[in-house]
């Protein structure tokens, strides 16, 4: 019984952290502002001054609802906030205003692409509550900043219904694509306004119970998460595994990890020996949510067109595989963009394409993307449209759009014009000088042809297109040199 | 000019037979006379009272026409800020600290054009019964200085009673606004939870807390709640359609009212204050109230139910104070968990530390269902048992404590000390206004003090109550020998 690794199956639970990306903060009128010289929009509430008292933000309320109805989940009509105590100096007051039995949101389900297919995955709850300060650490000393404190966060917790790394990324990426399609988060992970931590446990395939559970943070990009998790899966795997019968319980002991990406590990944080006693009780200082059903049924009514829907839409409309639309629509800037090219071009497949591979090649070092690149969605149309109206080749079009990297904001078409080497030869005289070249360096590959290999022909294709420099008109290539292998038969 | 309630000293400033900055200078020098040995200031603002008063003197020239408490002086309580000024909260945590932004309250007093005079001694974070555990200095009561004023108000209340100032704000958690009131022969309103805006109060039982009134007679309270009564955007409990006109409506006229009375909770009453009671039953019923006994028994867990809520909030709201951002850090101090625990250790007197310790341990794990949840049940328990009593009387009526003051240092147990709210305890927890006012003194001179308690929102039914009462037996034009 579990001896091959392939008999263990992973057990996941994610926690995401999303900061609002409100006005003002949770509690108080400071600007929710990232990035400005420490301690400049803090109020009394933020600093956790003696007298001052929190007061709910009602966008950061509508957001959560948003969040919620989106999810198809429950909207509480009453819940409350709760005081969780620790001691840390990021925290102003020493005890942050959560949710803790009673959230805004309960339940939940989260559609996500995986492998081709549709996956479900429920969420447990999702609370509201406020974000703490940031430590920094100088030589001598340390400071904080409470810009970040009391901006508001929502914490969305899923069930452990997570069974390997590219179903959490899959996950991530549609709770992601949801937050910015309702305009609630900003989601930079980089930043801190997406952060996600990650409860794991394995167990042999069949068992149900759940085993000890350790805690994954610092995962500050969905790559990194998947390569914790999948270390950290192969870490408590082959520590079961090599402890033989051993009473496996004391294997793995409740603990918190991090991702080190340096070292590609998790790496131990601190064990938890006693449970964490936080001391939650109700925040006398404010009063319970209470939404009413109109507020509820205005607020679902009023969502916009969603990741899952317009994925859906995609796929109908144009025909694009289910993963290609996930991977477009997750990203509501680049699906926006990628419907702003459909407007100079009719061929969604081959735009999918250039968006979600040929430019992000050429991007990649650059570490850009090509609507931060400064590449107008138009000129991508055009591209594309160049190329279905045989205005250029696939080959020339490869050349243009490193062109267009080069120079952002030159418009494809201009491109074209002005670089004689993009005109493509329609010549048939002249395309039909390389057919016969062709033909007659390769007699093997005409034999192969006619003994029904079908690659044949395109390699031949190949040679011409090579000899053109990628030039030739493809329709013309074929067209010429099936006549011409006719001939030969 | 001291014998003047305040709405007298506005309306002889207003007619312009005195100047404000004679108003001022006259309590400056009786504060200078008197609080030697009252101690009830932990600081005075002879400069800015002044600068307020010129201006108010100009205004007044110029014919404008100034706000409802123009010209009064006013004492604040120390755990409540004014901007700029110094807010100890009676605690040596906080001598360093000033207050960055003003209290509602005082925004709202200045603008009515009062003149805030001074700030007062508390017991520390208004932990306590006798402002003996200010950690700043004694207070002691003006009727004889041997005892203490009460508390945690204590402050405002010898101030009050010194005439040192002809009102003052105190704060009230379990009896603290009340207490002083009657320990100093004083009027002290503690109002329906959430007519006062909290905001600038530092938090001791925040769903206890709320801010009130000391006066040396009914009307003086009265106008106060008119200007600080109102609905506030920056306390997420504060009232909606807050705003009353107090003076207009109390009427004065109890005839027909009921006054319930809970006698099961009070058959341990000592024979003196016994007397007093019935004495201010017997007048009561002469202005035509009808006296109907009550059952209030569950208020025997009161104190209980108190010191786990209370505490449980307490040890959050004070949580704050770790030496990191403002307050006293202790210079022993090396490393972080060192800041937070010597600033603690030497920044908290020994009732604080108690009260964290205490409130730590009910939230606890594992102890929190059998405290702090089952008190959070009793307490509504005794919010739905007022009701019912309130279903039979318009007012109810207790003594306000047990004894009159006591000497200063007599009360060594905490658990003794915490006794003495056992009447004002349960109308914090229930969220009622109540009223403390003077109606007697015992055979050497110290006063006793009648409590009337209303439901929910009925403010003004109880100091109407208190006015009626107030005419019949002037206990309060008394003033003590010492500051005559």
């Amino acid at each position: 019984m579990s001896k091959h690794y392939s008999d263990w199956e992973a057990v996941i639970g994610l926690e995401i952290h999303a900061e609002l990306n409100t006005k003002s903060k949770l509690f108080s009128s400071a600007p929710n502002r990232f990035g400005d010289e420490p301690n400049t929009n803090i109020t009394e509430v933020c600093t956790g001054q003696p007298g001052a008292l929190p007061v709910l933000n009602k966008e950061a309320v509508r957001k959560a609802v948003q969040f919620g109805c989106a999810i198809n989940a429950k909207i509480a009509k009453f819940s409350k906030f709760d005081r969780k105590s620790y001691f840390y100096p990021d925290s102003p007051r020493n005890f942050q205003i959560t949710q803790f039995d009673e959230p805004i949101v309960i339940g939940g389900t989260v559609i996500a692409e995986v492998d081709n297919k549709e996956q479900s995955f429920a969420v447990n709850r999702v609370h509201l509550e406020d974000d703490a300060g940031m430590l920094k650490h100088f030589s001598s000393f340390a400071g904080v900043d409470y810009n970040r404190a009391g901006v508001p966060l929502i914490e969305i917790v899923s069930e452990p219904c997570i069974h390997t790394p590219k179903e959490a990324i899959a996950y991530c990426m549609a709770v992601k694509a949801i937050l910015q399609y309702i305009d609630a988060s900003d989601c930079n992970m980089e930043e801190g306004s997406l952060r996600v931590d990650a409860n794991v446990s394995v167990r042999p395939k069949g068992e149900t119970q759940l085993r000890n559970k350790i805690e994954i943070k610092n995962m500050n990009s969905f790559s990194y998460m998947g390569m914790a998790l999948e270390a950290e899966i192969k870490r408590q795997i082959h520590l079961y595994m090599g402890n033989g019968d051993a009473s496996w319980d004391h294997l793995i002991q409740q603990a918190t990890y991090r991702w080190d990406p340096e070292k590609k590990e998790t790496v131990l944080m601190r064990r938890k020996e006693s449970a964490d006693d936080y001391r939650y009780f109700p925040e006398p200082d404010l009063v319970p949510i209470l939404l009413t059903d109109a507020y509820i049924q205005e607020v679902r009514s009023s969502l916009p067109e969603l990741p899952l829907q317009r994925e859906r839409r995609y796929v109908k409309e144009f025909g694009l595989a289910g993963d290609l639309a996930f991977q477009l629509t997750s990203d509501k800037i680049l699906s926006d963009y990628f419907e702003e090219a459909l407007k100079d071009c009719g061929n969604a497949r081959v735009l999918c394409n250039w968006l979600l591979v040929e430019f992000p090649g050429r991007l990649k070092d650059m570490g850009k993307t090509v609507v931060d690149h400064g590449i107008p969605s138009h000129h991508l149309g055009k591209l594309v449209s160049l190329i279905d109206n045989k205005k250029i080749t696939g080959r020339i079009a490869k050349s243009v759009a490193d062109d267009m990297v080069a120079a952002p904001g030159k418009d494809p078409e201009l491109i074209v014009q002005e670089n004689p080497d993009y005109q493509p030869v329609h010549d048939h005289g002249e395309i039909e000088l390389l057919v016969t070249q062709v033909v007659t360096e390769n007699p093997q590959s005409i034999e192969d042809f006619k003994a029904g290999k079908d690659k044949a022909f395109a390699f031949l294709v190949g040679q011409v297109m090579k000899l053109s420099r990628g030039k030739a008109s493809p329709d013309i290539v074929n067209d010429l040199l099936k006549k011409k292998i006719g001939d030969k038969v | 000019m001291h014998n003047l309630s305040a709405i007298q000293i506005r309306d002889r400033f207003l007619k312009g037979e005195v100047s404000a900055v004679a108003i001022v200078q006259y309590f400056l020098d009786r504060i200078t006379k008197y609080d030697g040995q009252i101690g009830a200031f932990l600081s005075v603002f002879p400069e800015r009272a002044l600068a307020k008063a010129k201006e108010l003197d100009k205004r007044l020239a110029a014919g404008e026409t100034l706000g409802k408490m123009a010209a009064i002086p006013v004492g604040i309580k120390d755990n409540i800020h004014v901007k700029g000024e110094i807010s100890t909260c009676g605690s040596k945590f906080l001598v360093n600290y000033r207050a960055p932004f003003a209290s509602t309250v005082v925004e709202l007093l200045e603008k009515a054009d009062a003149i805030i005079i001074g700030k007062t001694n508390c017991d520390e974070f208004a932990m306590g019964s006798s402002t003996e555990n200010s950690a700043l200095q004694k207070t002691r009561n003006p009727w004889d200085l041997n005892c203490t004023p009460g508390g945690s108000s204590g402050g405002s209340g010898a101030a009050v009673a010194g005439r040192l100032c002809p009102v003052a704000l105190g704060s009230d958690t379990g009896g603290s606004v009340r207490l002083p009131g009657a320990f100093c022969g004083v009027t002290g309103f503690k109002p329906t939870y959430g007519r006062v805006s909290r905001y600038g109060l530092v938090a001791y039982g925040s769903s206890l807390d709320q801010i009130g009134p000391l006066a040396t007679n009914v009307s003086d309270a009265a106008l106060v709640m008119e200007v600080i009564g109102r609905h506030c955007e920056k306390d997420s409990t504060s009232m909606v359609r807050n705003t009353e006109d107090y003076l207009s409506k109390m009427s004065g006229n109890i005839q027909g009212m009921k006054i319930g009375v809970p006698w099961q909770f009070l058959e341990n009453l000592a024979e003196e204050p016994k007397k007093a009671f019935n004495n201010s039953l017997e007048i009561l019923k002469n202005l035509g109230a009808a006296v109907v006994e009550v059952d209030l028994s569950i208020l025997k867990y009161s104190l209980s139910v108190y010191y786990v809520l209370a505490t449980a909030e307490a040890s959050t709201n004070l949580a704050r104070f770790d030496g990191v951002r403002y307050g006293v850090r202790s210079p022993r101090a090396q490393t972080l968990d060192q800041v937070y625990d010597y600033s603690k250790e030497e920044g908290f007197g020994p009732e604080v530390k108690r009260r964290i310790l205490l409130g730590t341990y009910v939230l606890s794990a594992g102890y929190q269902d059998a405290f702090y949840k089952k008190a959070q049940k009793v307490r509504t328990l005794m919010i739905r048992k007022y009701k019912e009593a309130f279903e039979k009387c318009d007012i109810i009526a207790t003594p306000v404590s047990p004894f009159a003051a006591f000497e200063i240092g007599a009360i060594k147990d905490p658990l003794q000390m915490y006794l003495e709210d056992i009447f004002t305890i349960g109308i914090n927890l229930a969220g009622l206004p109540a009223v403390s006012i003077p109606n007697g003194f015992t055979t050497d001179g110290r006063p006793f003090g009648l409590q009337l308690i209303g439901p929910q929102k009925h403010d003004v039914d109880v100091l109407t109550t208190a006015f009626a009462f107030e005419k019949a037996e002037p206990s309060n034009v008394a003033i003590p020998e010492l500051v005559k």
